[in-house]
């Protein structure tokens, strides 16, 4: 329950959490589009040593990361293993009658898992060191042209930030509601799998009754206190663009000058 | 089933750098039987506490024994099941727990997973539906058509249902009206009394404590900051202000009464009848003399 790390913020000071959150979310953004550009083992190498020294510099505790990466291992698992018996390339390796495992398939299955590594990797980043909050904004002052042509760019950002508010809130509440059932023998860890399946009603309709009664109060707070929209709204929270942000933005434009250079 | 507490310490999030000890040094034994308060401020460690004692949360050092149960850090204890059939939890807020479709269902949901026949978990339920104060018709209702007192009721009815021999109650007057505050507590002590339970209960009303318990522990920052009879605790309001906690009002009206008459009164008056009692002897001495 505790492992899934979206909108779970680690406070920190190191250059990555001293980012403007628009650079941030620009690079992940072009990173999660560059990262197909990647061809060849050197271009992957490239991009591994970016996530890397992306991670050290964050000074993050490297748990985070994997804690963050645990949830979608079987996926990497599963592509990996897809690719190495589904592509047919190269020379063959082994031969075990049905299943056939070529060369281009091991390497096709180490390139596409470590693109979802990567990818996975560089956007649990942002999360672990950009607050929800400053998230939000950056995304609405980034879509902010888009609202000439009619967009909800405003909207958007407040359903979003309030998305994230709530999720550590219904983690919480989860936790609690799963405590007072387990109290009253309802089995969520242990025991056979049908009694564990049972529990999870008595789990998700007082999560429910909960969420819905949290929106509507929650609506009713921002309505009391005159909420009406973004039109005219001012942000209490002003981006500033620094060096470091124009920094961050070199090192991409090399990597990816870099990449076009090098790939095959 | 007695409880013993030894050298108790738990701490959230261990190894990251949200670690935070929420309890330490913790011994305590509770004798079977016993009315226990637990007394503290928010945030004293007083959820974690009973939190330990049908193993939602196990201690990262020390040990608790219950009855013949055992919980000890590091060692997986694989009855966790059994023990809570004889340890109920009213936790705070219970109403959030209530999900079934009718009342009736709800309050069989324990029990049923206890392994209670279900007739005789029917039982239960009809007779504590009123024991609860709202009567057998509210049985067939959904929960979600109640109020918030009555939902709260359902919800204590749900984990009596489980009939464990010690329950542990978290506050469980919050948000109500004085009223079914004290139709509630009142059932939870004639309960204790008639079942002979061991009962805790968290709370923060001095009231509540000084009338219910055998004996009163007061937590301050994950430890135990002072442990004794009612009497004992009451009789030392100094030592209760340095908590920043009050003498129930009816002490503190004895104290005055004492000042103002210059007698000695006794101190374990808790109860407003008690209170009256003590102050027309007061009166009517000064009369005779």
């Amino acid at each position: 329950m505790q492992n899934i790390i979206i909108g779970q913020y680690v406070p920190g000071q190191s250059f990555i959490h001293k980012l403007d959150p628009r650079a941030k979310l620009l690079t992940a953004f072009l990173f999660v589009i560059i990262v197909f550009l990647a061809n060849n083992w050197i271009t992957y190498a490239l991009f591994g040593a970016f996530t890397l020294l992306a991670i050290f510099v964050s000074k993050l505790p490297l748990r985070y990361i994997y804690n963050g990466l645990k949830p979608i291992l079987l996926v990497i698992i599963l592509t990996f293993l897809l690719h190495v018996f589904l592509t047919k390339e190269g020379p063959l390796l082994l031969d075990w009658g049905f299943l056939k495992v070529y060369e281009g398939g091991v390497e096709q299955g180490i390139f596409i898992s470590l693109r979802l590594l990567f990818l996975i990797m560089i956007t649990s980043l942002l999360t672990l060191t950009t607050t929800p909050i400053d998230i939000t904004v950056g995304i609405e002052t980034l879509l902010g042209p888009m609202k000439k042509i009619g967009l909800p760019v405003h909207e958007f950002a407040l359903m979003m930030s309030i998305a994230l508010r709530f999720i550590p809130t219904l983690l919480e509440e989860t936790e609690k509601i799963m405590k007072a059932q387990s109290a009253r023998g309802a089995q969520f860890s242990s025991g056979p799998m049908k009694e564990r399946l049972k529990s999870i009603v008595p789990l998700l309709v007082p999560l429910f009754v909960s969420a819905f009664k949290r929106a509507e109060d929650l609506a009713m707070a921002m309505e009391a206190r005159g909420y009406r929209g973004g039109e005219g709204r001012t942000s209490i929270r002003l981006l500033k663009w620094s060096g470091k942000d124009t920094t961050l933005f070199v090192i991409l434009l090399l990597l990816c000058v870099s990449l076009l250079l090098l790939r095959s | 089933m007695d409880i013993t507490i030894k050298d108790l310490e738990h701490s959230y999030s261990k190894g990251t750098p949200f670690e935070r000890k929420a309890l330490s040094n913790i011994n305590l034994s509770i004798p079977s039987g016993t009315f226990q308060t637990i007394i503290g401020h928010t945030g004293s460690g007083k959820s974690t506490l009973i939190q330990h004692l049908n193993g939602l949360l196990k201690p990262t050092q020390g040990s608790i024994e219950i009855g013949d149960f055992k919980i000890q850090a590091g060692v997986k204890e694989k009855r966790l099941k059994a023990l809570r059939k004889h340890v109920g939890i009213v936790f705070q807020y219970p109403e959030h727990q209530l999900f079934e479709e009718t009342i009736e269902k709800d309050i069989l949901f324990g029990p049923l997973n206890f392994g209670v026949p279900e007739d005789e978990a029917k039982k239960r339920a009809a007779k504590l539906i009123q024991q609860v104060g709202l009567d057998e018709s509210y049985l067939s209702r959904s929960p979600f058509d109640l109020s918030g007192g009555q939902m709260r009721r359902v919800a204590i009815a749900g984990v009596l249902a489980m009939k464990p021999s010690i329950l542990i109650l978290d506050e469980p007057t919050a948000g109500l009206d004085p009223r079914g505050r004290r139709e509630i507590m009142d059932l939870f002590y004639r309960l204790h009394q008639e079942e002979g339970l061991t009962t805790i209960l968290v709370t923060h009303s001095m009231e509540d404590a000084a009338r219910f318990s055998d004996d009163i522990l007061i937590m301050e920052k994950g430890g135990i900051a002072l442990q004794g009879k009612p009497e004992t605790i009451f009789s030392n309001p100094h030592s209760l202000k340095k908590l920043s906690l009050d003498v129930p009002e009816t002490v503190q009206f004895i104290h005055r009464l004492e000042e103002r008459f210059n007698k000695n009164l006794p101190h374990s008056v808790f109860t407003l009848e008690a209170a009256v009692d003590a102050a027309l002897s007061v009166l009517q001495k000064g009369e005779d003399s």
